[in-house]
């Protein structure tokens, strides 16, 4: 959810009456390393959680596999074979066992290695990920700096508009607009669902890749700039650009300069979150072009009680967030002054 | 008796009526009606086929636990994989009536014995001949109670032990009891003749098995990602001269239906299942594209379980039968895509009572008044559905809204898959399913006896249950098909009168595809698109 604007973890700030760490853990090198350990922690702790969830939804993988047609004998047959007949926890400690290993285990459902299953998915929304945001994230900052600074003109206004519009419609709503406009009813120069052969690199699908691309920089972009509007306007108004601009600074040298530094700090979080999002959260989307990321490969696993599959997705997707916030915060960090001070 | 429209059928056969063919349509159901020439074509003009290309499918559904069984199956698309390499000894053609495929005589000797003959010089795709050894092995794995294959609950009858080979190509069944049904059984598309030593010990693709793709159908499976897509590759070997004519068929997987209906409107793929109804006039609009639209035996009971209350009361259960109102259900569920049908299933069956019997209508007042009969006035009652098929949680809304005439008041629980098909399955004292064409007495079979797999209405607990088995014994052991037309006729009226089941229709399939394809037929069968074009061999690229 793109929605949510609630601010990231708080950049740690160092607390004086603390004892003083051994010299690695100091500064932005100790501040990553500190970070990475707590980021296991989490993961250890959402592995706990997926788990217990997934034990607590009714049915179970055997169930699931043999669908509507499941006898007793086969299904304890299948139990049995699935090693669903231990213990909950010793299930659990296999797995993790298997983890420390690099053994993500076998998907239950397809009978392969759980890597052979979500390799090829990872590439792709991988790439999908990263192709929205270096287009999207740069596209967002300039609108909102710009819209900031020319704040209550026409500029800001038609963009207003439009990002509040954009960021009001559900992503599924988008793809099969832009499915209507360019592939199948109006224009039918866009190929509407992509049909990726397996083993098949996804940047060999230019064609196919332009309207789920699309959809998402729609999908992103105006919460980053709305994020980024409403911080730079409050940076504009601060004392220190006042400052800046009665020196006698370029308007444009005060606002590239000295206000977007600080004024992405807050931005930062919401990109972490949206691209975070971008990679598992767009189910929709990845159906509607029939894209065969992870966010649809989560869902099958779900409903077919895949345990293997679900927390080895639970797990890339938490540590996705994990990454993604560490790099948020060491980047809120080096861009303001005053925490980078504040952390020697 | 000739299987008519389909282009090229070079085998002789299935011409003329042979002595076997006679028993055998008694066999079925008394009369037997020849399809020579009446077969209704999808495609108003027969145009030439082309040999060649390459077809793709697009299949409803999709996910990592698809697996492709020469004998079972649990999803559309596993179905649809299964009939490109897997072939059975015989098939139902697009009336529903059963006509030798692998097997050259298929024929009940006497009611607890039958004979299967194969046709000779058949091939599996590794090059072994078909063989007796071949029929009795795939006969053993579909009763192996640890595989839990679909077509177990057919074959009931037969003893596993007692197959006797008579030469290389010949086997006789005996059976425990009389069943003269056995070739209904046999025709069932999942039905497949496997090689001997085909996974025993699982379901194909999931086994490491070096024979898991091996059958004697028109396709050899290439690659297969589930979840994702299969390849199939034209069997240069296959045994009906002339067919089958793609190159190359692809199964996609489209669990998304506006994926689906985008990739066809877009000409990604030549065909799709299912399309809703709700877009069928976009596909109608193109002219490019057809719409295939079947009239099929499917429906999607509300069943009510016999055994526990208020249930057990038959003037509750009759009383429900005239809270739902059918002909609303058709308009506004199926979109005028279905017919109304009357608490029997199987309409094609020849024996088939359900438009013999006055229609249970909606009749809130006289509902009200079996319900105050049985002191259950002002009833609250759970009814469980799942959006498993269409028309399932529709249905059980338009019932809940037309019962509030009546003072009753459904709480429809609209549940996900996997809860509604779980541990509880079978066991909700009041829940939609669905089922597909089926002749009467597999029907009962397969969902109205105590030992059922899906003995969903719990018909068992009828007072009327052990005339209800005798006469289904009876049935089983008739071989003159008029009598036992009448033994059928007496079944279906102890459920018309006190059964479990509210059968408000039967729906359509709605299919559609590109006008470059040709040789569809309109199926009343369960399975999309005529059979998937008869596993892809009675269909073509035209000229």
């Amino acid at each position: 959810m793109p929605g949510l604007l609630a601010e990231g973890p708080a950049p740690l700030l160092p607390d004086p009456t603390r004892p003083r760490r051994a010299r690695f853990l100091r500064g932005i090198g100790g501040f990553i390393v500190r970070r990475l350990l707590l980021g296991l922690l989490t993961l250890f702790v959402a592995s706990l959680l997926i788990f217990t969830a997934t034990q607590a939804l009714p049915g179970d993988a055997a169930r699931s596999i043999l669908g509507r047609t499941a006898t007793p004998a086969s299904l304890a047959a299948l139990r049995e074979q699935l090693g669903l007949k231990k213990p909950v926890v010793e299930q659990y400690t296999d797995w993790i066992g298997g983890v420390f290993r690099g053994d993500l285990g076998t998907s239950l459902a397809a009978g392969l290695p759980v890597t052979s299953l979500i390799g090829e998915r990872i590439k792709y929304s991988g790439f999908l990920m990263l192709v929205a945001a270096i287009i999207s994230v740069p596209l967002a900052v300039l609108i909102g700096a710009v819209s900031a600074r020319r704040r209550d003109g026409p500029f800001d206004h038609v963009m207003s508009t439009i990002t509040l519009a954009l960021a009001a419609l559900p992503e599924f709503v988008v793809a099969i607009a832009l499915g209507v406009i360019f592939s199948t009813t109006v224009f039918h120069f866009l190929p509407s669902v992509g049909l990726y052969e397996p083993g098949v690199a996804p940047w060999r699908y230019p064609r196919e890749l332009v309207l789920p691309t699309l959809t998402l920089i729609i999908a992103v972009t105006p919460y980053i700039a709305r994020i980024m509007r409403a911080s730079m306007v409050e940076i504009l108004e601060s004392d220190y650009v006042e400052m800046a601009r009665l020196k006698g600074l370029s308007e444009r040298l005060v606002l590239w300069r000295h206000a977007v530094p600080n004024g992405i700090a807050p931005t930062f979080q919401v990109i972490a979150i949206n691209l975070a999002y971008l990679a598992g959260g767009i189910v929709v989307v990845e159906s509607v072009f029939k894209y065969p990321g992870i966010g649809a490969g989560f869902v099958d696993a779900v409903s077919s009680r895949d345990m293997p599959v679900v927390q080895a997705y639970a797990l890339l997707i938490a540590g996705l967030y994990v990454v993604l916030n560490l790099l948020a915060d060491v980047a809120t960090i080096l861009v303001s002054p005053r925490l980078r001070t504040s952390l020697k | 008796m000739t299987d008519a429209g389909e282009p090229v059928e070079s085998d002789g056969a299935v011409n003329g009526l042979t002595r076997e063919e006679l028993l055998r349509g008694a066999a079925v159901g008394g009369v037997l009606i020849a399809t020579g020439g009446l077969s209704e074509l999808a495609d108003a003009a027969v145009a030439k086929p082309k040999r060649g290309g390459t077809f793709r499918l697009g299949i409803t559904g999709g996910g990592a636990k698809d697996f492709i069984d020469g004998q079972h199956i649990v999803a559309k698309t596993d179905i649809a994989r299964l009939v490109t390499a897997f072939e059975g000894l015989s098939y139902f053609n697009e009336k529903y009536k059963p006509v030798n495929s692998l097997a050259e005589e298929l024929k009940a000797e006497k009611a607890n014995q039958w004979l299967i003959r194969l046709r000779p010089g058949i091939e599996f795709h590794n090059g072994k001949t078909v063989t007796a050894d071949d029929v009795i092995y795939s006969i053993r794995r579909t009763l192996d109670p640890k595989l839990g294959l679909f077509g177990r609950g057919s074959f009931g009858a037969v003893d596993p032990n007692r197959m006797k080979k008579l030469d290389k190509r010949t086997v006789r069944l005996f059976l425990t009891r009389a069943d003269v049904t056995l070739i209904d059984a046999f025709s069932q598309y999942f039905q497949g003749i496997v090689p001997v030593g085909y996974c025993p010990d699982g379901l194909g693709s999931r086994t490491q098995n070096k024979l898991r793709y091996i059958g004697t159908g028109p396709y050899k499976v290439q690659s297969f990602v589930p979840g994702r897509q299969s390849v199939h590759v034209r069997n240069a070997n296959y045994w009906r001269s002339g067919q089958p004519y793609f190159d190359k068929v692809i199964i996609i997987d489209f669990p998304d239906d506006t994926a689906r209906i985008n990739a066809l409107l877009g000409g990604q793929v030549d065909a799709i299942t299912d399309v809703p109804y709700a877009q069928l006039p976009l596909i109608r609009r193109r002219s490019n594209l057809k719409v295939y639209e079947a009239p099929t035996g499917a429906w999607n009971p509300i069943s009510m379980r016999l055994d526990v209350p208020p249930f057990n009361d038959l003037r509750v259960r009759q009383a429900m039968r005239l809270l739902i109102n059918r002909k609303q259900v058709v308009q506004e569920a199926l979109a005028g895509h279905g017919r109304v049908a009357n608490d029997i299933y199987s309409p094609f069956d020849l024996c088939y009572a359900g438009d013999e019997f006055p229609q249970h209508a909606y009749d809130p007042d006289k509902a009200r008044s079996l319900l105050k009969a049985a002191a259950r006035e002002g009833l609250t009652v759970d009814l469980q559905t799942s959006a498993a098929d269409t028309g399932m949680v529709e249905e059980a809304l338009i019932l809940a809204q037309n019962a509030r005439a009546a003072g009753v008041t459904i709480n429809v629980k609209n549940l996900d898959g996997g809860t509604f098909y779980g541990d509880q399955y079978l066991k909700w004292p009041f829940a939609t399913d669905y089922w597909g064409t089926r002749n009467y007495l597999q029907q009962v079979g397969v969902g109205s006896l105590k030992e059922s797999p899906f003995n969903e209405s719990h018909w068992d607990a009828s007072p009327n249950y052990d005339r209800f088995v005798s006469l289904y014994r009876q049935a089983l052991a008739t071989v003159n098909g008029k009598k036992r037309c009448a033994i059928v006729k007496q079944m279906q009226r102890l459920e018309y009168d006190t059964g479990g089941h509210i059968i408000p229709y039967f729906k359509n399939l709605t299919d559609a595809y590109s006008k470059k394809v040709g040789g569809f037929k309109i199926d009343r069968g369960t399975l999309n698109l005529n059979k998937y074009g008869n596993g892809f061999r009675t269909i073509y690229f035209v000229q």
